[in-house]
């Protein structure tokens, strides 16, 4: 045992906090076993260049079908759609739909289908009521302020969009949807609003409102579908429907086309790799200090 | 020896006091007293508090400065970061305050008062009293702002050792230049009960705010295992807080409304008499630098059962405590072994043994030495003290630079405006209770 000048035994420093100042020791006494317990980047996933790419695919092909969107609201906007055809487009998009969910479902049941179809029914003939009501909704307010709001919501909507998953979830997920995902949901609704209130007769405005609608509202968990039952067909339908994108915005305004085009760029290959390079100042820290997580779920 | 200890002429600063109540108030005031009775002069500075604004003296004329501003956010003042130079500056002036004390990293007041305090040139010294995350945003900018006002300190207390690691962490200064200085408990008010409880029943005590941090839901599934693996147990619950419908509902739907009585609200006052009536004292916080509640406890002559979280571990040897994981089965596990300790557990010698562990004097003492540490540190100006500022961040350490020289450029248009010779300065009361503690 260490004995001190006078020839009393030293105490070992001891990790307390009783007893008052420790014989020896000051009280700014830095033992050996400082910040021992501290544990960095336990948690941290090791993240490879390849999945990010490949993982970034959702948001170019969420990004895509967004400027679909648009580019039918121009068309229509410049009168070269009209309304019938719209709404031969509205039931082929919702059979397609439709179908989709069904084959993607692990169970097929007839108690879903008939939710489902109930569920869509009564959201159809609710927005039928409805498209007078937003025919004359904006008829004092100029067109640019139009254009240039729905634009604001668009980017909004893109920018909050939840692309994990879908606010919408099918029957029997877990997760909440979060406050950004339900702002960007209410900011797309409003601007489909906003773009039907332009257009010249009510079956031109219902026809455009199903459509945004059933685009915002019901792609995201058609894809998130798609994604859970195979992620090859998810991959090859966003190839595909990137393209289709492309062409069409093509045709339709070059300025728009590049835009897209460098988002896309930029999207799926430079944010992948700046993550990657990012990761290296990754530091996380867990120790004694940490609030402990219950490990029950707390259901209110 | 005694005579030649320096006297301190000390401001404490925080958002947190009198007439809330709290860790940290009593903190500060216990401290304060102690260190009045030791010579030193104290003043203490918060907010306004309801219609309390102005100097007011509080026990052993402890002076009191309500100033005239606001809470805006869960007791905190608006940070205005430089409107408090002028009202600091009077008031360091006018009681010739040569250390400021700053308590509590989430006070607004207690930064700025820092910041002002080390461009007039007083030495500063700085308590934490929490635990701190290190990953989401709202801890990410407290960090920030600690660093910036830890970068220029003289020395920083910590209430436990896992505090003084959180900190360290957290701001990035030297761990030689942080004291770990425990809280205390006042053992003459938290006294055990003259007559033992019978041991036919076991009654266990829980007085905490019933929030999700002190882990009112683990409350919520140990109580019923515990009623119902130990018919003999009855559970006190006393406080309020957003948490205690669900502990409501979870009485009515196990029917333990004779097993769980649930008091409500305990002022101040009669938590001693609610801590009596038990025989242990349960304590489910998720996070705690140091718990207060545990030393009451204990002090009183209970058997403590607590969650091993933060600082808790350091507070009490291993006989008086029991000590769990913080999840329900574990804890079941812990209210066992102390049922079967208690027999062997007396509340008086518990008692004796806790004022030899802790005592508000001790805590007095060796925060003195702290302030001795903090006068011995050497005066430096403004040009070699903003080095200390640079580092702290490519961005950051250039901004708190900028705020630090706008903050010396507002001083001394101050000094010109209005000159410290026009300030009156107080002159020094005697103190009623003179003498010094022998402890």
């Amino acid at each position: 045992m260490e004995t001190d000048n006078q020839g009393q035994p030293c105490q070992k420093w001891k990790k307390k906090a009783y007893g008052g100042i420790q014989p020896g020791y000051p009280d700014n006494h830095t033992d050996s076993t400082f910040l021992q317990e501290m544990i960095t980047n336990a948690n941290v996933v090791k993240r490879d260049l390849s999945k990010a790419i490949l993982d970034s695919i959702s948001i170019s092909q969420y990004v895509s079908i967004v400027s679909l969107v648009v580019s039918i609201w121009t068309h229509t906007l410049n009168s070269k759609i009209d309304e019938h055809s719209l709404l031969k487009l509205d039931i082929c998009l919702l059979a397609l739909g439709f179908s989709v969910l069904l084959v993607t479902a692990p169970s097929f049941s007839l108690q879903l289908l008939v939710k489902y179809f109930l569920n869509i029914s009564f959201f159809t003939s609710g927005l039928y009521v409805l498209a007078p009501v937003y025919h004359t909704l904006t008829r004092s307010i100029s067109s640019d302020s139009i254009w240039a709001l729905t634009v604001s919501l668009l980017v909004i909507h893109l920018f909050l969009h939840d692309y994990s998953g879908s606010t919408i979830r099918p029957p029997g997920a877990l997760n909440n949807p979060k406050l950004t995902s339900n702002i960007s949901l209410n900011a797309s609704i409003v601007a489909s609003v906003l773009i039907a209130s332009r257009l010249p007769s009510r079956l031109h405005v219902f026809a455009i409102m199903l459509f945004s609608l059933q685009v915002f509202l019901f792609a995201p968990l058609v894809m998130f579908c798609v994604k859970k039952y195979s992620f090859r067909v998810h991959l090859g339908f966003s190839f595909v429907l990137v393209g289709v994108t492309l062409a069409i915005t093509y045709q339709l305004h070059r300025l728009f086309f590049g835009t897209l085009l460098v988002l896309i760029v930029f999207i799926s290959v430079i944010c992948p790799y700046w993550l990657i390079r990012i990761q290296e100042y990754k530091f996380e820290i867990n120790g004694p200090w940490d609030e402990a997580k219950l490990c029950f779920d707390i259901s209110e | 020896m005694e005579e030649n200890r320096r006297k301190h002429r000390i401001l404490m600063v925080s958002d947190f006091f009198y007439p809330n109540f709290g860790g940290v108030e009593s903190h500060i005031y216990y401290l304060s007293q102690c260190l009045l009775k030791r010579g030193h002069k104290v003043v203490i500075m918060t907010h306004a508090y309801g219609n309390r604004i102005g100097v007011r003296y509080i026990t052993n004329n402890l002076k009191v400065y309500y100033i005239p501003w606001r809470p805006f956010l869960m007791q905190n003042t608006l940070p205005t970061f430089y409107l408090t130079l002028p009202v600091t500056r009077t008031i360091l002036i006018r009681e010739k305050i040569s250390i400021v004390h700053g308590h509590q990293a989430f006070s607004t007041l207690c930064h700025e008062s820092l910041m002002h305090a080390r461009t007039m040139g007083c030495k500063v010294v700085f308590t934490d009293h929490s635990l701190y995350g290190f990953a989401d945003p709202g801890s990410i900018h407290m960090n920030k702002i600690l660093q910036f006002t830890l970068a220029d300190i003289d020395h920083a207390i910590c209430v436990s050792h896992t505090s003084k690691e959180n900190t360290v962490l957290r701001s990035g200064i030297k761990p030689e230049t942080v004291f770990v200085v425990p809280n205390a408990v006042d053992t003459a008010m938290f006294t055990p009960a003259s007559t033992q409880l019978g041991r036919d029943e076991v009654v266990i005590v829980v007085i905490s705010r019933l929030v999700y941090r002190k882990g009112a839901d683990l409350l919520v599934e140990v109580i019923p295992e515990v009623c119902r693996l130990f018919p003999n147990v009855r559970f006190i619950i006393g406080g309020d807080g957003p948490k205690r419908v669900r502990l409501e509902e979870m009485r009515e739907k196990f029917s333990l409304q004779d097993r769980v009585e649930m008091l409500g609200a305990v002022p101040h006052s009669q938590v001693r008499s609610v801590l009596i009536s038990g025989h242990i004292f349960l304590n489910s916080s998720l996070t705690e630098a140091f718990c207060i509640a545990i030393l009451e406890a204990a002090s009183c002559g209970l058997l403590t059962v607590s969650t091993r979280v933060g600082g808790v571990p350091e507070v009490l040897p291993e006989d008086m405590i029991v000590l769990a994981e913080p999840a329900p089965k574990d804890m079941v596990r812990a209210i066992q072994e102390a049922i079967d300790m208690l027999p062997n557990i007396d509340p008086q010698i518990m008692h004796s043994r806790m004022k030899t562990y802790y005592s508000w004097h001790d805590v007095a003492k060796r925060t003195e030495i702290v302030y001795d540490c903090a006068m011995n540190s050497s005066n430096k100006s403004i040009l070699q003290r903003l080095p200390r500022y640079l580092i702290c961040g490519a961005w950051a350490g250039k901004l708190f630079c900028l705020v630090m020289i706008i903050n010396f450029i507002l001083w001394r248009l101050l000094e010109f405006f209005q000159p410290a010779e026009s300030i009156d300065e107080v002159p020094d009361m005697l103190s009623l209770c003179n003498y010094e503690d022998e402890s």
